[in-house]
């Protein structure tokens, strides 16, 4: 260990390059994870963190809220069936709304029983027209307890009576209102529509129904229903599968990068050094004992990279993108200091198995210089 | 740096792992820049395709054409503007479409377009239930003659033709007249109607630059925002959250790369400072050694970019219509190449002072 250190020491720049390189790509995968479900969060978690056990959605609307519509008919059909106890109207669309001294793409929800949040982080629920619950997301941009919003134009106004936790739709501010406000607010802002239909229907399954038998009866009614189990409905929203997709390429080539530099780097490193290692092993170093100390520096290196590139990522993963509150995972620092800390030291394996193939004897015909 | 070039060619197993990591991050960097094109353009495609100079929006809409209303009082005050030479109403509605053939719950995503002036590619303005679709929906199995069924209502019109590169956030776009797209919009959204002649955008030809005119528009009316159609196309949700993201992990993928070849070439350097003591003892010069190593780097570079583009097309060539928004084009290859030369170099300066403090005279004292 005192000759790794001591090497480490002497070639600090080299050392110290090969830890920055690490250091950034580790920033770069956390900064994604964080990145990755910063936007799946903000696109659906207020359907994941709502309280409908299953979200019944017209075929048209292809798992998209806002693209959906249910017709009197199908509702009639859904209302009937034998599988469900309780039936909500949920409407949602996008509006503009001013917060304070800004204007943003608003998600609003219209509920009746079952698609608010499931649980408050603060406040209460609404109950009164004209109330509605935010995303704590979204309180430093002016929809914070006791805000009132304006939505625009039509300026109908909302006030904010409580917030929850992961509950934006759209990767932007979101707001759950009673069903009655959300009409008021489609009207508002377009006098010549017509009264809006609902979006989804959340449903409650009746006794003795799990919450796929309810789905599978719904959907067996028509073809026209597309009825979700609440979890499956965040999941196959569009989109969805498409972000989690590229960035698993993204973190894959990442990942395999890692290793590469690292391995790279002390398969180098031996082979620089073959001649002296050539003598230590002549003198009566044990091979064991040089290998180790190659995989000691592998070790600090790798833990030391990462340990700078978790010090980078922390700042970034307290800011927000555009409307992604990003946050620090600490899961996801742990699960690839594993990983990558596994294949950087794997990667090294290379190198020490260079380091076991030398033969003293060597040292005394020249070859391994 | 004919010596550099024979040591790549004599040696080539020295440069190989530096060039399989060089290739990861080639990819790397060319998988980001398609996947950011191919996302730009399948959301931005209708807004390009736009004949015209300007886009009008309301004001309150934040240049979202399903939050726009343009009735016919502001459109008579933007027309009556000077510098505006010819206007057309635009009008959105996105909807499921239903392709004969296809499943019961299999659904084409669409976005009916109706328009007074007709896209970029589109002959003119189709007759009433007659469309053209953006090529993207022949995936979906539609062709020419096909007649869709639109929305929950069930709205038929019939494909009388194919455009290219006009999607619209990802949904491939039909583009219809005016009449057809308000009653597809009044059957299949009745919480979204718009009365008669309202549109939900303006489409502004003008004869003056495009800012100017759209500055001209907003002051006369004073409740519209107007952008030139690229503003509009960047304007449209995410589009510069993505863009400014992707580049920026783009950019700290290049400082990667210009740390790893640095880290390669000093390592090499350092392995040769014996080497390039006798050349320089034998009267090479310091930039003749750097540039060998430039040379090295650049053509180790070159490999791993012509093996990243070979990857990253067999990747678009796996992945299904439908899937990943990749668009692998010539130019972003050459970027991609270009920005990881000028990395490569970068990366190559690290070696320089080492060159630099190289003494001839190490050559008949190191013995070695």
């Amino acid at each position: 260990m005192f000759l790794a250190l001591r090497e480490m020491h002497r070639a600090k720049v080299r050392f110290g390059l090969l830890i920055v390189a690490i250091a950034l790509l580790v920033f770069l995968i956390l900064f994604q994870q964080s990145l990755q479900n910063g936007l799946l969060t903000s696109f659906v978690g207020g359907i994941r963190n709502q309280s409908a056990p299953v979200l019944v959605y017209s075929t048209d609307g292809q798992r998209f809220i806002q693209g959906s519509i249910i017709t009197p008919d199908l509702e009639a059909e859904v209302r009937a069936s034998g599988a469900v106890d309780e039936v909500s109207r949920i409407g949602q669309g996008t509006f503009t709304v001013a917060a304070g001294a800004e204007t943003f793409d608003t998600s609003i929800v219209g509920y009746e029983s079952l698609g608010a949040p499931e649980r408050l982080s603060a406040g209460r629920a609404p109950n009164a027209p004209g109330e509605a619950i935010g995303a704590d997301a979204d309180i430093d941009q002016g929809f914070a307890i006791g805000d009132v919003v304006t939505v625009i134009p039509g300026g109908a106004t909302l006030t904010i009576v409580g917030v929850a936790t992961d509950v934006q739709l759209n990767a932007g501010p979101t707001l759950f209102v009673d069903y009655a406000t959300y009409l008021e607010v489609v009207a508002s802002v377009n006098p010549d529509a017509q009264t809006a239909l609902p979006s989804v229907l959340g449903v409650s399954p009746a006794p003795g129904f799990s919450a796929a038998d309810t789905t599978a009866a719904l959907n067996a009614l028509s073809p026209d229903l597309d009825a979700l189990i609440r979890a499956e409905a965040a999941d196959l929203a569009p989109g969805v599968d498409q972000i989690r997709q590229s960035f698993q390429i993204i973190f894959a080539l990442y990942a395999i990068v890692v290793p590469c530099v690292t391995g790279l780097f002390f398969l180098i490193i031996t082979f620089q050094k073959a001649a002296a290692l050539t003598l230590l092993r002549a003198l009566g170093a044990p091979a064991r004992r040089l290998v180790s100390s190659l995989l000691f520096q592998a070790v600090l290196i790798v833990g030391g990279g990462y340990a700078l590139g978790t010090a980078l990522y922390y700042p970034v993963s307290q800011q927000r993108l555009g409307g992604i509150a990003l946050r620090f995972e600490t899961a996801s620092v742990l699960g690839w200091a594993i990983a990558l800390m596994v294949l950087g030291v794997g990667s090294s394996l290379i190198a020490a198995r260079r380091v076991l193939r030398i033969d003293p004897v060597d040292a005394t015909t020249g070859v391994g210089q | 740096m004919r010596f550099a070039l024979r040591e790549l060619r004599r040696r080539p197993g020295r440069f190989a792992t530096a060039t399989v990591i060089l290739t990861l991050i080639a990819i790397l960097l060319m998988f980001l820049g398609s996947l950011l094109d191919g996302l730009i353009r399948s959301s931005t495609g209708a807004i390009r395709a736009q004949d015209g100079d300007v886009l009008v929006y309301s004001d309150a809409s934040r240049a979202s054409l399903a939050r726009s209303l343009i009735d016919p009082g502001v459109r008579a005050e933007i027309e009556s503007v000077p510098g505006v030479v010819d206007t057309g109403g635009v009008g959105l509605v996105q909807l499921g479409a239903r392709v004969p053939g296809a499943g019961e719950r299999d659904l084409a995503a669409v976005a009916l377009f109706g328009v007074e002036i007709p896209p970029a590619g589109v002959p003119e303005v189709p007759p009433p239930g007659q469309v053209y679709a953006d090529e993207v929906l022949r995936s979906d199995g539609i062709a020419i003659g096909t007649e869709l069924l639109l929305g929950p209502a069930r709205s038929p019109v019939e494909v009388i033709g194919f455009v290219t590169d006009t999607s619209f956030i990802g949904q491939g776009a039909l583009w219809s007249d005016a009449a057809t797209w308000r009653e597809v919009l009044e059957q299949n959204r009745p919480g979204a109607r718009v009365g008669d002649e309202v549109f939900q955008a303006l489409l502004v030809r003008g004869d003056t630059d495009a800012d100017g005119l759209a500055a001209s528009i907003d002051t006369a009316t004073g409740s519209t925002e107007s952008l030139s159609i690229t503003d509009a196309a960047n304007a449209l949700p995410g589009v510069e959250e993505q863009q400014g993201t992707f580049n920026q992990i783009i950019g700290v993928t290049l400082v990667i790369a210009v740390v790893v070849i640095g880290l390669f070439f000093a390592l090499i350097t350092v392995e040769r400072t014996a080497l390039y003591g006798v050349l320089k003892a034998l009267g090479a010069h310091t930039s003749t050694l750097f540039a060998g190593l430039v040379a090295q780097a650049a053509v180790v570079t070159l490999i791993a970019a012509v093996i990243a583009a070979g990857a990253l097309i067999a990747l678009d060539a796996a992945i299904p219509p439908g899937g990943l928004p990749l668009d692998v084009t010539p130019e972003r290859i050459i970027v991609s190449t270009v920005l990881l030369l000028i990395a490569a170099i970068a990366g190559c300066a690290f070696s320089l002072r080492r060159i630099l403090k190289i003494d001839p005279a190490s050559a008949i004292g190191s013995g070695s």
